[in-house]
């Protein structure tokens, strides 16, 4: 992974927080392990663009004077709103993606105003679609290695708005399939269940979803709320939903009276869906976070931090977890100025053969 | 994967059946073929093959292994521990399929204290810390989603499973993928873990506004629960607001500073100039000067929002028992219009023949003795065990 950068860096090395040094902890999440050349003029020349199995692309950064068509390598465009489209000029932002989405209109009180999330996720569903696209092509590309037709190049275009419509494309079909449309209910209350939410326990928050008849009956038997249970009109989730100002107060005083950790344990024994809710202060601690090395180290200098590590353990050619960042420019001798041949070796040299996309730009 | 050519066959059971068909199943619901008409189901499933199979019993269990002797990979996502239990984990598999790629998606992982725990899409995000980081100070940790864990561990199992699939084209070698529906919430919590990890505390819960923009908030619009996002980081951007919204004259000379003690003055003017309009007008005329304000959309607009009409993001396809149904396209494209949705979401068992006759070599007369026996069929069937 080489990140071509122009002389001022990629806007992730201005996104806080910050290190001591001056760097950006952001930036240093989303680029550890990849190298960092500085480019000019010359982008589309650049040998590890000529070389590259797959170049990625924001457009709204490229010159006025550069092409999509002039790339004559595979290219998956990640953009807001896709390549065309009335919104394709847009300026986009996570907070944008959330409200065209609808997510945004569901959050808040129901005679408040929507609450804004905050994140990146929005960027991060993108980037994750567009990696599912591109793998995919590029395995289609290795289907047979070694017929000598070439396969065609791929453009993909990636839409950073159609890729988290995933969260309310069933809301939008429902509604087209004559379901009432879904309302913003209040603050940790959704369609089409109650109890579903997180609520103060004695010591801490927890999570609960409660959804089929068994569930709903462990979770009053854990409470001590068996009376409820009883009624056979909440068997059904929506009918709960609907009731809720009966149910809650007797939720809330019966979960008040207990450790959050404790009904955590018992809950899931019961096969309830639980959780505590961490804060980002106990998240670190989190036992199972722990012994699955949930957080692994990004190395800046002298600075060391903890982010998440990648969600999935390929047993036999495990991703490398952690690791360091490239400095603006750090590998511009290795770059700059090279011949092709010169470049390609360098791209076999720079693989590590244990991991599990070894090959990438080497077939 | 399905949508690029994949043949990916769902498993399913008449008795154990996906729950997106129903989780409050009834007789009635039977009867009436509600498996066949639930919208969660059809819209998830698009371009599968669908298979019945009760592999409880020895006849179903040997044509699943048969089955997946000849796969390129498994994927599943029950609780952590059912697989071993029913001697299907990988360790089985892989000594019927010695290249096969399994990934198991468990909410917590397959290993660790609480890899046997329950969880839903909602759980998931629950147990990352997310909600800590939305709304304000005054409000519980927030949710964003009913099931926000659902879609997103999704793509990363997606994800999982093609890397594994590329180091099997490039060596042959199968492997074991294991992954936790909660870690993939982590990378959302973001910006939470690292101001945790830098600074020794979490970011400070903000309600809408953000330190860094001058404005930052959603403003009414005229009709009933219409909003505006607004997003002023810049005095570029703010210039350039104060030129086409008249009302905001009054703070014209302000200097950065002195514009952000006045937030609330500002927000109060700009609320009374929204108010006066309809939101999306408001959108494209801000939008044209350059200032980035977004049109909150509600669920039931999502049909008819224009840039995703003009991208053909729907696409609508023939299902039996419910007619033309409108079909989300993938997020990317190779040409202006999305990749084709060729087949809507299967009925249960309706490739049952396809595969295990024409794809495991099964006579065709052994169909009707698998029937009869319950391993295979068409029609759910109500279990005692239904939780």
């Amino acid at each position: 992974m080489v990140n071509l950068e122009p002389h001022d860096g990629f806007l992730t090395r201005k996104v806080e927080p910050f290190l001591s040094n001056g760097n950006s902890a952001m930036h240093g999440y989303l680029h550890a392990n990849k190298e960092s050349v500085v480019v000019g003029e010359s982008l589309l020349e650049h040998p590890a663009i000529r070389k590259a199995d797959l170049v990625l692309i924001d457009p709204s950064t490229l010159s006025d004077s550069i092409s999509l068509d002039n790339f004559n390598v595979n290219v998956c465009v990640i953009s807001w709103f896709g390549l065309n489209g009335p919104y394709s000029d847009y300026e986009g932002s996570s907070e944008a993606i959330f409200a065209l989405t609808g997510i945004m209109g569901m959050l808040g009180e129901s005679d408040g105003q929507p609450i804004i999330p905050t994140g990146f996720h929005p960027q991060i569903l993108g980037g994750l679609s567009a990696f599912n696209g591109a793998l995919s092509y590029l395995l289609e590309q290795i289907k047979d290695p070694a017929s000598a037709v070439e396969k065609p190049k791929f453009c993909i275009d990636a839409s950073i708005f159609e890729a988290n419509m995933c969260l309310t494309d069933l809301g939008a079909l429902s509604s087209y399939n004559g379901e009432p449309p879904h309302k913003r209910l209040g603050i940790n209350r959704f369609f089409p269940t109650y109890p579903l939410g997180i609520w103060p326990c004695r010591d801490g928050w927890l999570g609960v979803t409660v959804l089929s008849p068994s569930q709903w009956g462990s979770f009053c038997e854990l409470l001590g709320l068996q009376e409820l249970a009883l009624n056979p009109k909440y068997g059904i989730s929506a009918n709960r939903l609907d009731d809720v100002e009966i149910i809650e107060p007797q939720i809330l005083e019966a979960l008040s009276r207990h450790s959050a950790e404790d009904l955590f344990y018992r809950g899931q024994k019961m096969r309830i869906p639980m959780a505590r809710v961490p804060t980002m202060g106990e998240l670190f601690d989190v036992d199972q976070y722990v012994h699955r090395k949930a957080f692994s180290t990004i190395v800046d200098g002298d600075i060391r931090y903890k982010v998440p590590s990648i969600p999935f353990r390929l047993y036999d050619t495990p991703p490398k977890f952690g690791g360091d960042v490239s400095d603006l420019g750090a590998n511009n001798g290795l770059w700059n100025g090279l011949s092709e041949d010169t470049a390609e070796r360098n791209l076999k040299g720079s693989m590590v053969s244990e991991l599990p996309l070894q090959g990438m730009n080497n077939y | 994967m399905a949508d690029l050519g994949a043949t990916v066959i769902k498993i399913e059971g008449c008795t154990r059946f996906d729950w997106f068909r129903s989780w409050e199943a009834s007789q009635e619901w039977i009867d009436n073929n509600g498996a066949e008409k639930a919208i969660n189901f059809i819209y998830v499933n698009r371009n599968k093959l669908d298979v019945t199979l009760d592999f409880e019993q020895q006849a179903g269990r040997k044509l699943l292994l048969k089955l997946i002797g000849k796969a390129d990979a498994v994927i599943e996502n029950y609780s952590g521990g059912v697989m071993p239990k029913l001697k299907l984990d990988y360790e089985v598999l892989s000594k019927i399929n010695s290249k096969l790629v399994m990934v198991s998606m468990p909410a917590f992982g397959s290993t660790g204290p609480w890899s046997t725990f329950r969880a839903y899409g909602s759980t998931v995000e629950q147990a990352a810390g997310l909600p800590h980081l939305q709304g304000s100070e005054q409000q519980p940790p927030t949710m964003l989603h009913v099931a926000f864990g659902d879609a997103i561990a999704g793509l990363y199992g997606t994800a999982a499973l093609l890397t594994a699939l590329f180091h099997k084209k490039n060596t042959g070698q199968g492997q074991f993928v294991d992954l936790s529906q909660s870690e993939c919430l982590l990378p959302s919590a973001i910006h939470g873990v690292l101001h945790q990890s830098v600074k020794g505390q979490p970011p400070e819960r903000q309600s809408n506004r953000r330190s860094d923009h001058l404005i930052h908030g959603v403003f009414p619009c005229r009709g009933d629960n219409k909003w505006l996002l607004i997003q002023v980081m810049s005095e570029t951007e703010w210039r350039k607001m104060v030129k086409e919204i008249s009302d905001l004259k009054s703070f014209e000379g302000l200097g950065y500073n002195e514009l952000r003690s006045e937030f609330s003055n500002i927000e109060k003017v700009l609320s009374g100039w929204t108010k006066q309009g309809d939101a999306r007008s408001l959108m494209e005329k801000l939008r044209s000067v350059g200032i980035k304000a977004t049109v909150l959309n509600e669920i039931a607009d999502l049909m008819e929002e224009p840039h995703l009409v003009a991208r053909e993001y729907m696409q609508f396809v023939e299902r039996a028992f419910v007619g033309s149904q409108p079909h989300p396209s993938s997020p990317w494209r190779i040409a202006e219009s999305p990749l084709a949705v060729k087949h809507s979401a299967p009925t249960l068992g309706q490739h049952n023949r396809e595969v295990l006759c024409d794809i495991l070599g099964l006579p065709d007369d052994e169909l009707a003795s698998l029937e009869e026996k319950g391993i295979i069929g068409n029609k759910p069937k109500l279990a005692n065990f239904n939780k």
